[in-house]
C-alpha cells in the first residue's frame, strides 16, 4: 500500500510546528507516532498536502512530575509511559490500560497524546485518562490553554484540539495507592476493544472510599460512568456488594452496533465487565 | 452499507412557504455536512462533499436532482449521487420530503437514506455506520434549522 | 577423475527422522526469491482499478486523466482486451448442463462483484500506477445485486441476468441408484429416530501469508511468468488455452511461494492481465497485490447451507443419511469452484456404516467474490456436518456422544471397507486413536468436572467436543477424476538425475508452497539411493525444469508425488545395475543394492562393492560401459494412484464458556491422528498445528462479511479476525499408525487433516457447555455475542423441537439466524441500519 504523495516537514520546536500549521491550514496533518495516520494515508482515506512530523521536538518529550500530577509530553510513546516509574507508581490505571494497546511494535511508536487527539472511541487510552480527571495542555497561535478531559472529547474522532493547535502534553493527577484494572473485551488478541472498562478504586478498610470508572467504545467518545462511581462509594469491596452498582453501567449510553456486537449486547457485557473490573481493582 | 433516518418536525410557517424553501436545491444540497454547491438550477445541482473526520478526509463529487416533485401534494424526492475522489467508491443519498399542514403551521416528514460503497465501508471497522448516521442527523438538523430558524 | 569419494556403507534411515527443514532458513528470513522480489530491466508496475459496486453496468470509462498522469505507459480497459482475454478457465464442469457466465479477466460491460477488475494501469513505478489508477473514472449504472445464498437460490434477483437463473448445476449421488447402498427415503420412513438439522458454513478467506504477485517477461523466446501460485503446471496449460498462445512459448515459474491453502490454486484474472499488458507494452510487468486487495478479490472458501437428515434405530444404529447443500459459487466459476462441494460428496458418511445415503448439491451464483478451494475443500464441510449430527443424535438418544459414534463406526477388523459411496477405505483403526486420545485428554475427569460446574451453576461452564473424522486425500486416481468430469488427471511426475559428483537432483511436479517438500523428498531419496540427505537437491516449480506435473493441493504431494519420486529412484537403481554387474564382474541377478552400494549376494560382509556415486561418474565419463548401455542413470516416473488415502483421527476439545458474556476459551485440545507412516514427524506436527488453528478459526473467529450493498466489510485484518499464536493454546498431539496400502511408503496425507477435523470438535464443545440452557446450535464463528444470545434465546424456552416432531421437514423455524439488527428509537427520529452482519 502506497500513500498519495505529500510534503514532509520535521520542525524542531513547537512554535515552528505551529507556524507550519498556520501556513498550511486545511492541507496539513500532524504526525506523531503515525500508527493511526499512516494506515489512513496508505488506505488513501486522506491525502494531506503536507505532513508535519512532531516526533523530533525535544521540548514535548518526556514524562515528568508536575506538582500533584504526572505530565506526559506529546513525544512520549506508549512504551515510554509503560517504562516510567512515575506512571507505575502513581497512575496504575493508565499503566494497565496501555499494556492492552495493540502490540509491542505499535507501542514503541504510537504516542499517548496522538491517541488522545485521534479520539477513536475504541482506543484504550481515552477512558483511563478521562476517569483519572486529566488535564490537556494545548498550544495554538494564541498560546497555551488547558482543557479538562471531561471537555476534551467532542465526538467521534473529534476533540477540543483545533486544526491550528497541538496537544503538547497531558497532565494526570496522581492516584497513588489506588487499585486499578483495565478490562478489555476482544475476540482475538490484536483486536480493538469491543468494549473496555477502566476502573480505579481507593479502598479504605475493605470499603470503597472513591471510585473512578471510564468506558471504552460505549459511545462516540470515551465515557465516564459517574453514577456507577457514586453508587460504589461506601460499598464493601466484594463482588456481591458491587454487582448491583455496576450492572446498570450501560444505561443512557449509545454504543455502536458492528460486526463484534450489537448495542444491547455491549450494554449487557459492560455491566458484567464493570463489576469484574471494579472487583479486580479493589484487589478481589 | 445503507442507513436510513426518519425525522419529523413542525414549522410555524405555512406549507407553501416551507415548500418553496425546501425545494430550493442550493439550500437543501448545502445542508449536507461539508457540502459546497457549485451550481444549481430548479431541477438539479452539482457540488462536492468533504467529509473530515479525525485523520480521515475524503471528498465526493456529484450531482443531485429531483426524481419526483409534486408541488400540489408537497411531496418531493431528491437523489444525490457522489463519486469519491481517489478511487474511493460511491456514495448516494435519497431525501424524501413530505409536508402537511398542522394547525397554523406545517408538519415536515423527512426521510433520508444513504448508501456508501467501496473503501470507507471496507476499511471502516464499522465506523462508517456511525459516521453516516451522524451526517444524516446533521443534515436534517440543518434543514430543520433553516425552516424554523 | 577422483573427485568422488564413495560413502562408507553405513545405514541411512532418513524416513521417520525429525529433520529440520532445509528450506526454512531462507523462507523464514525472507532472503529468497519471492515473486515480488523480482526486478527486471525496464519493468513496469501494474495497479488494478476495481469495481466498488457489486452489480452494475459499466456505462463509461474515462481513462484520459490516468493516461496523462506521471509515469504512466498504458491504461487498458475491458473494451481494449475483450477480444484477447478469453474467458478464465473452469476445469471442473460438474454436470453436462452446468450454467456459467463467461469469466472475463477485465470486466467488459458489466461487473458482477465488488472488487472485480475494470481497468489496469501500467506505470514506471508502483506508486505512479496506484496514483493513476485512482484517476480512472468509471460510470456505473447499478443493477440489482443478489447477495444472500438462499435468496439467490430462489432467483430473487439475478447475479447474471443473461443466465436466467442463479442455479448453476445440481449434482446428485444416491446410494440406491448407484447400487452401493439402500434408499434413504425408505430409511427415513422406517426410522425410530430422525434428526434434521440445518448448518451454515460461513464464507472464509484463505489469507495466505504472501500476497499474490505476478511478473511477466515478454522479451525472450518464451514468455516467462513468475507467479505466487500453487499450480505452475496447470497455469501454463491454462494460459495457453485461454490466450491462444502456444504452450511451448510459455514458461511458468513458481519461485518460493508463501502459503496458499488452496487460495493460490487458481488461474487468476491478474495473471492473465499481467500477461496481456506485458505483451501489449513489450516490457516486463509486475503486479503485486495489497493485503486488502487480496482479501477482497482472491477467491474465498466454504459458504454453504447444509440440510442434513439422519435416520437411526432406537438403539442408536444409524440407518440413513440425506445431505442437501446449497453452495455459493460467488459471481463466477474459478478453476475448480463447482467441484469443491462435490469433493465432500463421498465424505458425509465418514467413518460410520450408513446403509443408505443421498447427497445433492446445488451450486448457486451470487454477486460476491467467487469461491474455490480452501484447505480441505469440501471435506471440512462434510466432516463438520456429520460430526455435528452424531452429537445431535446422541442428544436425542440421551447417550454419550462417543458411545454413539463407537457403535456406528467401522471397526478395525472390517478394513478394507467399502463404504455406502463405493469408496474403499484401505486401513484404519478408529478404536486405537480414540482410546489414546481419551487417555491424553482425561475424558472421564473432564466429564466429571463438567457435571460439577453444571450442578453448582458455575458462571463458567465446560463443554467437551468430539470429532472422529476421516477424509479422502491424495488427489487423485485419474479414473475417478474422469468419472467426476474433472478436466485433468491426478498423476504426478518425478525425475531423479545422478550428477557426476554423486549429488542427486530430484525434480518433482508437485510444487511446494511452504509444506517442506525439499526436506521430505530428500529424506525419501536419501533412503532409496543411500546417499546423504544433504546431497539431494529438490527442484520444482519451473515448467522448464520440472516440465511435467500437477502441483500441490488436496494433500496429494507425498502420497502421489512422493511415490513418483520413489518410482524414479528405483529406476535409477535398475539402470545402474548392469554397470555395477559389469564392474563387479558378476551376474546382474546376483547383485544386491543396500545403503547406496551394489554388492554380490553371498560374497561376505567385507566386500567393497560399488557405490552409486562411482557409477554416476563412470556413466558421465562413459569410457567403459557394458555394450549397448545408454550413458545415463537418470530416470523419470509418472505415478497415477489407484485409490485415495484415508487418514483419520480422534480430536477432543474442551471449551470453557463464560455464560455471562458468551466468551469462550479453549481449555485443552487433543488430537490423535492416523496418517499412516510418517516421513518427517516435525513436518507432520507443523501441518497438524497449522491445520488445527485454521479449523478452530472457522469455529471461533473468521468470517467474510458483506454488507447489504455487497461491499466486503471484513476487508482488512482489523475486521477479518485471523488468529495469531496469542489466541491459541498448546495442542496435545499424538499418532497411531495404520499404514496405507496404496503406496510404498504406507503414508496418507496430512496437509488438511487438522483443518478438517477441528472445526466440529470446537463447536460441539461450545454447544456441549451450554446445552442445558436449551441451546442446540450456534452459527459459526461462535462469537461471544452469538453464544450469549443463544443462551438468552434458549433460556427463553425457544429451543428446537426434538425427535418426535422432527419429521416435519424443516418447518419455518429459525435455527442459525443472526440476531436482528437494532432499531433504536429516539424521539421522533428512527434510524435503520441495514448493514452489519450479512
Ligand atoms: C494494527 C494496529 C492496532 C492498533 N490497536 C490498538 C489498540 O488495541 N488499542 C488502541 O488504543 N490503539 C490501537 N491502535 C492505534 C494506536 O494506538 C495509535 O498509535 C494511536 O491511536 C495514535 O497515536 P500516534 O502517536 O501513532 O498518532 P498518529 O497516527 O501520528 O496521529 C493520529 C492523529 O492525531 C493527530 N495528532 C497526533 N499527535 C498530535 C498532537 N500532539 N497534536 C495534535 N494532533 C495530533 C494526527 O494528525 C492524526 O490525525 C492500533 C494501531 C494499529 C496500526
Amino acid at each position: 500500500m502506497i500513500p498519495p504523495e505529500f510534503d514532509y516537514a520535521a520542525p524542531g520546536t513547537v512554535s515552528e510546528a505551529l507556524a507550519l500549521l498556520a501556513e498550511h491550514g486545511d492541507e496539513a496533518k500532524v504526525l506523531a507516532g503515525g500508527q493511526s495516520l499512516l494506515p489512513v494515508l496508505r488506505m488513501r482515506l486522506n491525502a494531506p498536502g503536507i505532513v508535519i512530523d512532531i516526533s523530533r521536538i525535544e521540548e514535548i518529550k518526556g514524562i515528568t512530575e508536575s506538582g500533584d500530577a504526572v505530565r506526559i509530553g506529546a513525544g512520549a510513546t506508549y512504551q515510554d509511559v509503560l517504562d516510567s516509574a512515575l506512571v507505575s507508581e502513581h497512575l496504575g490505571l493508565l499503566h494497565k490500560a496501555l499494556t492492552e494497546v495493540a502490540d509491542a511494535q505499535i507501542r514503541h511508536r504510537g504516542t499517548v497524546c496522538g491517541a488522545l487527539v485521534h479520539a477513536d472511541p475504541a482506543g484504550d487510552v481515552g477512558a483511563p485518562v478521562l476517569a483519572l480527571d486529566a488535564r490537556m495542555v494545548i498550544q495554538g497561535p494564541d498560546g497555551e490553554r488547558t482543557v479538562d478531559a471531561s471537555d476534551f472529547f467532542v465526538d467521534l474522532f473529534e476533540t477540543a484540539v483545533g486544526e491550528d493547535e497541538l496537544l503538547t502534553a497531558v497532565e494526570i493527577p496522581k492516584h497513588t495507592g489506588w487499585g486499578a484494572h483495565y478490562e478489555k473485551f476482544v475476540r482475538v488478541s490484536h483486536q480493538w476493544a469491543i468494549i473496555g472498562i477502566a476502573a480505579a478504586v481507593r479502598v479504605e478498610g475493605g470499603t470503597i472510599a472513591e471510585a473512578k470508572v471510564g468506558l471504552t467504545n460505549m459511545g462516540s467518545t470515551p465515557l465516564r460512568a459517574t453514577s456507577v462511581e457514586q453508587a460504589l462509594v461506601g460499598k464493601e469491596a466484594t463482588e456481591d456488594a458491587v454487582a448491583e452498582a455496576c450492572a446498570q453501567v450501560g444505561e443512557g449510553t449509545d454504543p455502536p452496533s458492528d460486526l463484534n456486537g450489537q448495542a444491547d449486547y455491549r450494554k449487557h457485557v459492560a455491566g458484567v465487565l464493570t463489576r469484574r473490573a471494579v472487583v479486580a481493582a479493589a484487589g478481589g | 452499507m445503507a442507513m436510513e433516518l426518519h425525522h419529523t418536525f413542525t414549522v410555524a410557517a405555512t406549507p407553501e412557504d416551507t415548500w418553496a424553501l425546501l425545494t430550493d436545491l442550493e439550500q437543501v444540497g448545502g445542508c449536507f455536512p461539508g457540502a459546497t454547491v457549485t451550481s444549481a438550477t430548479d431541477e438539479e445541482f452539482t457540488g462536492n462533499v468533504k467529509v473530515k473526520l479525525g485523520p480521515i478526509g475524503v471528498t465526493y463529487q456529484g450531482e443531485g436532482r429531483f426524481v419526483e416533485r409534486d408541488d400540489e401534494a408537497h411531496r418531493a424526492v431528491i437523489e444525490g449521487l457522489g463519486k469519491g475522489l481517489r478511487g474511493l467508491g460511491n456514495a448516494s443519498a435519497k431525501v424524501t420530503l413530505q409536508l402537511k399542514p398542522e394547525g397554523e403551521g406545517t408538519k415536515a416528514d423527512v426521510t433520508t437514506s444513504m448508501n456508501i460503497t467501496g473503501k470507507p465501508a471496507q476499511f471502516g471497522r464499522g465506523v462508517m455506520q456511525t459516521v453516516s448516521d451522524k451526517l444524516l442527523g446533521q443534515f436534517v438538523e440543518c434543514i430543520e434549522g433553516k425552516l424554523t430558524g | 577423475m577422483t573427485a568422488v569419494d564413495d560413502r562408507p556403507a553405513e545405514a541411512t534411515h532418513e524416513v521417520g527422522r525429525d529433520r529440520r527443514r532445509k528450506e526454512d532458513q531462507r523462507l523464514i528470513t525472507g532472503r529468497t526469491r519471492w515473486t515480488d522480489n523480482m526486478q527486471l530491466q525496464g519493468m513496469l508496475h501494474l495497479a488494478m482499478v476495481r469495481s466498488p459496486v457489486a452489480h452494475a453496468r459499466i456505462t463509461g470509462i474515462d481513462t484520459t486523466a490516468a493516461r496523462e498522469s506521471t509515469g504512466v505507459i498504458a491504461v487498458l480497459t475491458g473494451q481494449d482486451v475483450k477480444d484477447l482475454q478469453g474467458s478464465l478457465p473452469c476445469a471442473w464442469p460438474i454436470t453436462e448442463d452446468q450454467k456459467a457466465p463467461p469469466h472475463p479477466a477485465i470486466a467488459v460491460d458489466r461487473v458482477a462483484f465488488s472488487g472485480e477488475v475494470v481497468a489496469v494501469v501500467a506505470a514506471r513505478t508502483a506508486a505512479a500506477a496506484r496514483d493513476a489508477a485512482e484517476l480512472v473514472d468509471v460510470d456505473y449504472e447499478d443493477l440489482p445485486a443478489v447477495l444472500e445464498l438462499k435468496a439467490a437460490a430462489a432467483d430473487e434477483a439475478l447475479a447474471h441476468p443473461d443466465l436466467g437463473t442463479n442455479r448453476s448445476a445440481t449434482w446428485i449421488f444416491d446410494s440406491a441408484e448407484a447400487g452401493t447402498g439402500g434408499s434413504v427415503d425408505e430409511a427415513i420412513r422406517d426410522a425410530d429416530v430422525v434428526v434434521e438439522r440445518e448448518f451454515r458454513q460461513q464464507r472464509l478467506i484463505p489469507a495466505f501469508m504472501e500476497p499474490r504477485s505476478t511478473v511477466v517477461d515478454p522479451t525472450g523466446e518464451q514468455f516467462v511468468m513468475w507467479s505466487a501460485t500453487q499450480v505452475p503446471h496447470i497455469l501454463r496449460l491454462m494460459l495457453a488455452m485461454t490466450l491462444g498462445v502456444d504452450e511451448s512459448k510459455v514458461r511458468v515459474v513458481a519461485p518460493d511461494v508463501g502459503g496458499g491453502f488452496g487460495g493460490k490454486l487458481q488461474v487468476t484474472p491478474e495473471e492473465i492481465i499481467t500477461f496481456l499488458v506485458a505483451r501489449h507494452t513489450g516490457r516486463p510487468c509486475k503486479w503485486t497485490e495489497t493485503r486488502s486487495e487480496s482479501l477482497l478479490s482472491a477467491h474465498h472458501g466454504r459458504d454453504q447451507w447444509q440440510k442434513l437428515t439422519l435416520a437411526a434405530k432406537q438403539d442408536g444404529t444409524v440407518t440413513g443419511l440425506k445431505v442437501e447443500l446449497l453452495a455459493d459459487m460467488g459471481a463466477y466459476l474459478g478453476l475448480v469452484t463447482p467441484g469443491v462441494p462435490i469433493l465432500g460428496a463421498f465424505m458425509f458418511n465418514s467413518i460410520y456404516k450408513f446403509p443408505a445415503y443421498h447427497f445433492a448439491c446445488t451450486n448457486v451464483f451470487t454477486n460476491k467474490t467467487w469461491t474455490d478451494a480452501y484447505r480441505g475443500a469440501g471435506r471440512p464441510e462434510a466432516t463438520f456436518a456429520i460430526e455435528r449430527m452424531m452429537d445431535e443424535l446422541a442428544v436425542e438418544l440421551g447417550r454419550d456422544p462417543m458411545e454413539v459414534r463407537e457403535q456406528n463406526w467401522i471397526t478395525h477388523e472390517e478394513f478394507p471397507f467399502t463404504t455406502v459411496c463405493g469408496l474403499e477405505y484401505d486401513s484404519g483403526n478408529y478404536e486405537a486413536a480414540t482410546e489414546r486420545a481419551k487417555e491424553l485428554f482425561g475424558y472421564a475427569e473432564l466429564r466429571a468436572e463438567q457435571q460439577r460446574r453444571r450442578e453448582s451453576g458455575d458462571r463458567v461452564q465446560l463443554g467437551l467436543g468430539i470429532s472422529t473424522f476421516t477424509e479422502m486425500c491424495g488427489l487423485a486416481p485419474s479414473r475417478v477424476l474422469g468419472s467426476l468430469n474433472y478436466g485433468a488427471g491426478g498423476w504426478e511426475h518425478a525425475s531423479v538425475r545422478m550428477l557426476p559428483t554423486g549429488k542427486v537432483e530430484v525434480i518433482t511436479g508437485s510444487s511446494a508452497h511452504g509444506q517442506g517438500h525439499e526436506t521430505a523428498w530428500s529424506q525419501i531419496v536419501a533412503d532409496q539411493l543411500g546417499v546423504p540427505f544433504e546431497d539431494v537437491e529438490v527442484l520444482h516449480g519451473d515448467t522448464q525444469i520440472s516440465h511435467k506435473g500437477l502441483d500441490t493441493y488436496g494433500s496429494r504431494s507425498l502420497v502421489v508425488g512422493g511415490q513418483a519420486v520413489i518410482n524414479a529412484a528405483k529406476k535409477v537403481i535398475e539402470k545402474a545395475k548392469p554397470l555395477a554387474a559389469y564392474q563387479l564382474e558378476a551376474n546382474v541377478d546376483d547383485l544386491e543394492f543396500t545403503d547406496g552400494k551394489f554388492t554380490v549376494k553371498g560374497a561376505g560382509a567385507d566386500q567393497e562393492g560399488v557405490g552409486l556415486a562411482g557409477l554416476a561418474l563412470a556413466v558421465f565419463a562413459a569410457h567403459d560401459l557394458p555394450d549397448g548401455m545408454e550413458p545415463s542413470l537418470d530416470a523419470d516416473a509418472t505415478f497415477d494412484p489407484v485409490n485415495f488415502s484415508f487418514p483419520h483421527g480422534t480430536h477432543l476439545c474442551a471449551m470453557e464458556v463464560d455464560t455471562e458474556t458468551g466468551a469462550s476459551r479453549m481449555r485443552s485440545y487433543v488430537c490423535v491422528d492416523d496418517i499412516g507412516n510418517v516421513v518427517n514427524p516435525l513436518i507432520v506436527e507443523g501441518q497438524v498445528h497449522g491445520g488445527l488453528v485454521q479449523g478452530i478459526a472457522q469455529a471461533l473467529w473468521e468470517e467474510a462479511v458483506y454488507d447489504d450493498q455487497g461491499t466486503l466489510v471484513s476487508g482488512s485484518f482489523v475486521d477479518y479476525t485471523l488468529p495469531t499464536t496469542a489466541d491459541t493454546i498448546s495442542f496435545v498431539t499424538d499418532r497411531t499408525t495404520s499404514p496405507s496400502t496404496s503406496n510404498d511408503l504406507g503414508v496418507k496425507g496430512v496437509g488438511e487433516a487438522g483443518c478438517i477435523a477441528s472445526t466440529p470438535a470446537v463447536v460441539n464443545a461450545v454447544l456441549d457447555a451450554i446445552r442445558q440452557y436449551g441451546v442446540d446450535d450456534i452459527l459459526m464463528p461462535c462469537t461471544p455475542e452469538r453464544v450469549w444470545r443463544a443462551i438468552q434465546h434458549g433460556q427463553a424456552g425457544a429451543s428446537r423441537p426434538t425427535a418426535e416432531d422432527a419429521a416435519g421437514h424443516f418447518a419455518e423455524g429459525e435455527p442459525n439466524q443472526d440476531p436482528p439488527g437494532p432499531a433504536g428509537v429516539t424521539g421522533a427520529t428512527t434510524t435503520t441500519q441495514e448493514g452489519g452482519q450479512a
